[in-house]
């Protein structure tokens, strides 16, 4: 016998100290913060309180740029590209979507953040990444 | 089997909503306070063990999302969730990874943030054959057992109200603590709204977010950074049947509560837990399995524990003080509760409790508590 | 102190679960208003909810035996508070009755809803039955809930 059941279940995050200042920035700078350890130099995006590769929490926030690398992508049909992508001066790579789903992808290629025109301090504060230029 | 000791202990400040941080903020803070108290760097901790319940934050792998708030990254790092036993079987599992020889140090780290998910909709997914249709969650569950425990036993309403003030006037001396009722009267709790009968608002415990994290260390690194190292003398962990129909008069008989103190008592030479125990932190999410818990590990004859509230034997200043930190009645981040309850009886052992210390504190006992499908304890003294 | 942000998600989950044979069995009985228990050749229990092992001895069990939709009331609670249904998502509304029967025949205790959500008229030892809903399509909800005989 089998019991198909389905129910709502509401969850309430908190971003946290680190996480904060991230989506905060977004929202009303439009930037993309991430985090410079003193201990060993890996810079981490989004911001964080303590080191990813380390685990100290000597951190100072930097600001990364708009623009990275393509990392790598999937295309999950009716929902669009997602894509890891390596921001000029980050360690580490941010996952997110692409706006474009262009035919010819490759590993390398440019691609720059582009900003929602109305922010609320969430992830989608960031629409996605648009490709600049040819593959490498 | 190698001596092992926690040489040192950590927590956040406990409160109803911890939004100033996010999971892995709120774990790094329990552990950063664990390290100081044990004077070691992050480089000294060979594996972490994190105890959590999930369902209740709707979050999956949180061993792998706060890890590195626990200083895990690139090291051994499991989990450990069995309800309200996660705690003290996160420690056990700790003191068996020390105990056994494998790691030197180990760090044990329970948190619970009930604010971000659903933690009754956590509790409301039993059996969707048998029990879905009418389970209440903790306090239904604990509203059933406590109408047979009172006829069995004799135990009053105000008894257990007794034990609800113990336990808040104990949290005021505790500034970790969640709730701070310094004031508070029996007559306020026999007043509270009634939740479920005979289970009014007080006699409950809260629900709160909050992390607690212990050092285990091994005999030579226990002496090189300890002074006076909480000796783990003898823990046990017990399980039983799932449904709550299977185990007769489960609050009265707490047989599996009953068996791991039996087994830890005969492990440690304890004969007379009443006189030879000098403080108890014992897993009570509502007054009146304070009053179960006492039949169970012994402290009085079955029937006598609602004498052993009235005559004050387990006040801060009675025979044997139980949960002077204030218990989970006073503080319940579930996750998060098994590790305070290890981490205050270390504390007392070390010297270190602050305003709610017991004098002279020698040998002490910390439990845990699951939904009686487990059980948990653990002695702990200032000699190995 | 700055600002902290927090990130409401409403996810809707899905389950589908598989009741395994002894289940199965005892739950198209309920569609009969039938109630069965399994019980163990060792130790002697008959277990309800029926399930292939038992706990106790570890042996499988496969032996039924019949139990009657009526029974003793051991352990009961009026419950104040809305709670969360499991089944739906939904609140149940307060006040109702709860207990543990244990019902003619069975070992186990049964955790049903009561009809009667009144503290004072509920006490341990009284005998409850039963009461069945018309429409009934092999689940524990096939029973509305036990009611007091008097
Ligand atoms: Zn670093
Ligand atoms: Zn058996």
């Amino acid at each position: 016998m089998i019991r198909e059941e389905k129910i709502q279940i509401p969850f309430v995050y908190a971003a946290g100290q680190a996480g904060s200042r991230f989506l905060v920035a977004l929202r009303d700078d439009g930037r993309i913060m991430g985090s410079a350890c003193a201990a060993c130099g890996h810079v981490s995006v989004p911001t964080r309180s303590f080191c990813p590769a380390c685990s100290e929490s000597d951190l100072s926030d930097v600001e990364l740029a708009g623009e990275g690398n393509l990392v790598s992508w999937t295309e999950i049909p009716g929902r669009g590209v997602f894509a890891l992508i390596n921001l000029d001066g980050a360690d580490g790579a941010l996952l997110h979507r692409l706006i474009d789903s262009p035919d010819k992808l490759a590993v390398g290629q440019r691609v720059r953040a582009q900003f929602a025109e109305t922010r609320k301090a969430h992830i989608s504060d960031l629409a996605g990444f648009v490709v600049t230029g040819a593959g490498p | 089997m190698n001596r092992a000791a926690i040489i040192g202990t950590g927590q956040t400040r406990h409160a109803r909503r911890r939004d100033d941080l996010s999971q892995p903020e709120l774990v790094r803070e329990a552990c950063t306070a664990a390290l100081a108290d044990a004077g070691i760097g992050q480089k000294d901790i060979d594996a972490v063990v994190i105890a959590n319940m999930e369902l209740f934050e709707g979050r999956a792998l949180p061993e792998l999302w706060v890890g590195e708030g626990a200083f895990a990254t690139g090291k051994p790092c499991m989990k450990i969730a069995t309800g309200g036993t996660s705690g003290t079987s996160g420690c056990i599992a700790g003191f068996h990874q020390v105990a056994s020889g494998l790691f030197d140090i180990v760090l044990v780290v329970g948190f619970e943030k009930h604010s971000e998910g659903h933690t009754q909709t956590g509790m409301a997914l039993t059996d969707p054959f048998w029990d879905r249709t009418v389970a209440s969650g903790a306090l239904g569950n604990f509203a059933l057992s406590i109408s047979q425990y009172m006829v069995d036993r004799g135990v009053t309403e105000e008894q257990a109200a007794k034990v609800a003030v113990k336990a808040r006037r104990n949290a005021a001396r505790n500034p970790y603590a969640h709730l701070q009722m310094p004031d508070i009267t029996e007559q306020e709790v026999l007043d509270s709204k009634m939740l479920a009968h005979p289970v009014r608002m007080l006699d409950m415990c809260p629900q709160s977010d909050g992390a607690c994290a212990i050092v285990i260390a091994a005999e030579s690194k226990a002496k090189k950074y300890c002074d006076q190292p909480a000796w783990i003398r003898a823990t046990a962990t017990r399980h039983q049947q799932p449904y709550i129909g299977d185990i007769d008069h489960r609050l009265t008989s707490m047989e599996t509560l009953r068996s791991a103190a039996r087994s830890v008592y005969a492990a440690a030479g304890i004969r007379d837990p009443l006189k030879e125990l000098d403080v108890a932190e014992i897993y009570e999410p509502v007054s009146y399995a304070e009053l179960a818990w006492y039949e169970a590990l012994g402290f009085c004859e079955d029937g006598e524990a609602g004498r052993l509230i009235e005559d004050g034997v387990t006040e801060m200043d009675g025979e044997l003080p139980v949960n002077p930190s204030g218990g989970v009645l006073s503080t319940n981040p579930v996750g998060a509760s098994g590790v305070i309850r290890v981490a205050e009886a270390a504390s007392q052992i070390m010297g270190r409790a602050g305003e709610h210390q017991v004098q002279g504190a020698k040998t002490a006992l910390a439990t845990g508590y699951g939904v009686y499908a487990w059980a948990d304890a653990m002695i702990l003294g200032t000699a190995p | 102190m700055s600002e902290t942000v927090t990130v409401t998600i409403e996810m809707e989950q899905a389950w589908r679960y598989a009741s395994g044979t002894a289940m199965e069995r005892f739950s198209e009985g309920l569609k009969e208003r039938r109630i069965e228990a399994v019980s163990c050749r060792l130790c002697g229990r008959a277990y309800l909810p029926p399930r292939p092992y038992c706990g106790k001895c570890n042996i499988r069990m496969s032996s039924w035996t019949p139990v009657k939709d009526e029974g003793e009331l051991v352990a009961w609670t009026v419950m104040q508070l809305p709670m969360l249904d499991g089944r739906t998502g939904e609140m149940r509304e307060a006040p109702y009755g709860m207990g543990l029967i244990l019902l003619d025949g069975a070992d186990t205790t049964l955790n049903h809803y009561l009809a009667e959500s009144d503290p004072a008229k509920l006490a341990i030892g009284q005998r409850v039955r039963a009461v069945w809903c018309n429409e009934r399509r092999g689940a524990m909800d096939d029973i509305l809930h036990f009611e007091v005989i008097r």
